[in-house]
């Protein structure tokens, strides 16, 4: 048999690839002054890679490799473009961070590539074996990039805490795999969605998807979950948090959403109750737990985990009420495209506050708007954003979000939109106190930074780019809303 | 000889596996008690591969995948412990004060 | 199928030997007071499951498994364990003192995994006995069919190796990066 391979199709894996090997070639050759070079690859790589992406979309076609096991449709393009949009904002804030401290500048660049790669082949995932491969592409670099700050002790430790944790949930993963091969005898997600469909609910069938689920738990920080998260994000350099909090965190919801709706919908009694548990103990866990960080990195680490909650919610609301999963899917795909982008750029606006704060309490932060009123106003646009007021694209994600709860209708639902509606009062709390604290306190020390010079292009770059975005798409919610109809393309059969 | 021979050790390893990772203090040693788990995965899969047959091999073929991705994260792993030990003398769970969960 | 049936069949005796070994292996694994002791147990509960793979006529899977395994993995550790001056002799230490709740668990791991398994294939028999998968069909199928995770998995090998190495060397010390510099 042979085996026809669209190369446009995978085009903008091929440019990553190169990328990588440039970084590798570069950081090979290069005096280690010149090193910088390897940074301008990978940003180079990740934005030429959007490229092929927007020919594909223009063309439009679902184009199905190997027996369906490797899909290219518009949903996985709107995945790749986000995995590649926000990997490129990660490249920016990256540049002087990693200049700035004595990094192995050339390997964290391919290290995150490496990454990148993973979650471009994990879009496009549609069998087991693939989306199992891509996933351990995506979290095996990060275990290491984790614990990059080497003679941090709690750097060292935010990377052996999460790769224990990480492997840990492979392994459950595979087990529940396993046993879903073993009783369908499928792997592909189409294969697996008529198997199971077909085949009365087995305690086996129920273990193998709980499996699952727990493994993705781990992946995505849902509660019970996520006591690894916290640290790790502290202790790991603070691109690298945002990239976990952003594109790894959306990887591992794009797996798990994928083999929930394209594998298991016939099982959907069995995960449904555990997506909507999991939705409602990370809503309200990772918000009360938020409001007590005095870290600002804790604090944003916390709200990931709640945020996750919030992503959750139409996808459960829809599959426990029994509704059309359709809208949902989309409901949260929206969701997550927005929280990438005002995460990357609440972290983005740490590392430029860090500079002349040279802190990461909150309450070090007090006063900064006296000393730099653009970071300041960055502070505001970002946490307000996440805590959804309007017109930030935030509120557009809440929005998003209510409206397709209220579409699924059912008691359990509105109970889990009850949930959801205290918990956006209580994240409203710990926002804004974020941003009383830069704009209406008053400074309690002199601020040790250096903030006469301006942040370095790069970094100015990224920000500007997720500012926009967010506000952007807060004052026009059209612009969200293709993304919106190129995921209901995936139910067509994608 | 029966499938759920097979599927059965590989639960009790999987168990065992659990076990160690509970109990264990060492970096290293839960690092073998995942392998152990791994390990039950891969008796899964190649059960199942015997007892379904496939035209391709789907599950030795998965088992090969989770072989060589087992290995790659032992090299994580070990670089990781490696790191810590440098800065700390020592691979026990308990000596790293965050490791509390 | 009666148990006298399923003894009858002197595949099940070798199975019976194998799994034992392996049994007893995995569980010292996890108990041993030794670390250099609980990696070589790992090596037997891994070459006895090479050899459950050749009872299910898995030749080529085993085979990898005792060359990557045994042949690469466990001398990872073992130099792991030797490099971080783990104490190769006895040692209380390596054990949390409580093992109540962790055994409790484990052991309610494995009933509900058993009891969900025999419920889905009761007395169900394994195809393939005695007749090898070739390895042609294996290669076929990795470089067919499975191209696309083949060809991902080795910049999963390349991160890891790469990675490691920056993550585990010792970094030079300033005088040393200065005479670097120079040349």
């Amino acid at each position: 048999m042979s085996w026809e391979v669209d190369y446009l199709a995978i085009a903008p894996e091929l440019i990553i690839i190169g990328s990588l090997f440039l970084v590798l070639g570069l950081d090979l050759t290069l005096p280690r002054l010149k090193k910088y070079w390897t940074a301008t690859a990978a940003v180079a790589g990740s934005a030429l890679a959007l490229i092929p992406l927007a020919f594909l979309a223009v063309e439009g076609e679902t184009i199905s490799m190997f027996d369906g096991s490797y899909v290219v449709d518009e949903f996985a393009l709107v995945l790749k473009g986000l995995f590649l949009v926000t990997a490129y904002i990660v490249f920016l804030m990256s540049v002087n961070y990693i200049e700035s401290e004595r990094y192995y500048q050339g390997e964290y660049y391919l290290l995150l590539l490496a990454s990148v790669l993973g979650s471009l082949v994990l879009a496009s995932a549609r069998d087991l074996i693939v989306l199992f491969i891509g996933i351990e592409l995506v979290t095996g670099p990060l275990y290491l990039l984790a614990g990059w700050r080497k003679g941090d002790v709690k750097s060292n430790e935010a990377s052996l805490k999460y790769f224990i944790l990480g492997v840990l949930s492979t392994a459950i993963l595979l087990y529940g795999m396993s046993v879903l091969y073993g009783l369908t005898g499928e792997i592909t997600f189409s294969g697996l969605a008529e198997a199971t469909a077909a085949m009365p609910n087995s305690p086996a069938l129920t273990m193998a998807v709980l499996f699952l689920i727990v493994g993705f738990g781990f992946k995505i920080s849902a509660v019970p979950f996520h006591f690894w998260a916290p640290d790790t994000y502290e202790g790991a350099p603070t691109p690298i948090t945002a990239y976990l909090s952003v594109n790894s965190k959306a990887a591992g919801f794009v797996a798990m959403l994928l083999v929930m709706y394209l594998a298991l919908p016939g099982v959907s009694d069995v995960w449904a109750p555990a997506l909507w548990a999991l939705a409602a103990l990370s809503m309200t866990i990772g918000n009360l737990s938020a409001l007590r960080q005095t870290n600002i990195v804790r604090l944003l680490a916390y709200s990931s985990i709640a945020q996750a909650g919030f992503m959750l919610v139409p996808f459960a609301a829809a599959a426990v009420a029994g509704a059309d999963l359709e809208e949902a899917f989309s409901a949260t795909v929206i969701y997550l495209v927005i929280y990438a982008v005002m995460n990357l750029g609440a972290f983005g606006v740490v590392i430029a506050g860090a500079r002349t704060t040279k802190s990461g309490e909150i309450s070090d932060w007090a006063g900064l708007s006296n000393v730099d009123s653009r970071a300041a106003v960055l502070v505001a646009v970002f946490f307000f954003s996440l805590a959804g007021i309007p017109p930030l694209a935030g509120w557009f994600a809440k929005f998003v979000m209510f409206r397709s709860v209220m579409i699924a209708g059912g008691a359990a639902t509105v109970v889990l939109a009850v949930v959801a509606a205290v918990n956006a009062v209580i994240a409203l709390y710990y926002y804004a106190k974020v941003v009383k604290s830069v704009w209406l306190d008053d400074a309690t020390r002199e601020f040790p930074g250096e903030f006469d010079e301006p942040p370095a292009g790069s970094l100015r770059l990224a920000l500007a780019i997720s500012v926009g975005l967010t506000v952007v798409v807060g004052f026009f919610p059209a612009l969200a809303t293709f993304v919106a109809d190129a995921s209901r393309v995936i139910a067509a059969g994608g | 000889m029966l499938l759920n021979q097979f599927l059965v050790l590989g639960a009790a390893l999987f168990a065992f596996g659990v076990y160690g990772l509970l109990v264990r203090r060492n970096v290293v040693l839960i690092l073998l008690s995942v392998e152990l788990m791994l390990n039950a995965v891969n008796i899964n899969l190649i059960a199942f591969e015997s007892y379904l047959v496939s035209a391709q091999a789907v599950g030795q073929v998965f088992a090969i995948f989770v072989i060589t991705v087992a290995a790659a994260e032992v090299g994580i792993g070990l670089a990781i412990v490696l790191m810590i030990f440098r800065n700390r003398k020592s691979a026990n769970v308990d000596d790293l004060s965050l490791m509390r969960w | 199928m009666t148990f006298s049936d399923w003894i009858a069949e002197p595949v099940n005796w070798v199975f019976a030997a194998i799994g034992l070994a392996v049994l007893f292996s995995g569980f010292r694994v996890v108990t041993s007071k030794n670390v250099v002791h609980a990696a070589l147990y790992l090596v037997g509960a891994l070459a006895g499951t090479a050899g459950l793979f050749l009872l299910m006529s898995a030749e080529f899977v085993a085979w990898v498994l005792v060359l990557v395994y045994i042949g690469a993995v466990i001398v990872l550790f073992l130099f792991g364990i030797m490099i971080t001056r783990a104490p190769t002799g006895l040692d209380e230490s390596l054990s949390s003192d409580q093992t109540a709740m962790p055994a409790l668990l484990s052991a309610a791991v494995f009933v509900v995994m058993t009891w969900a398994s025999i419920d889905a294939f009761g007395t169900e028999l394994l195809a393939t006995v005695g007749e090898a998968t070739s390895t042609q069909v294996i290669g076929e199928s990795l470089l067919g069919r499975f191209v696309i995770p083949f060809e991902v998995v080795s910049f999963v090998l390349l991160a890891a190796l790469i990675g490691g190495i920056t993550i585990a060397r010792r970094d030079l010390t300033p005088v040393e990066e200065e005479e670097r510099m120079s040349v």
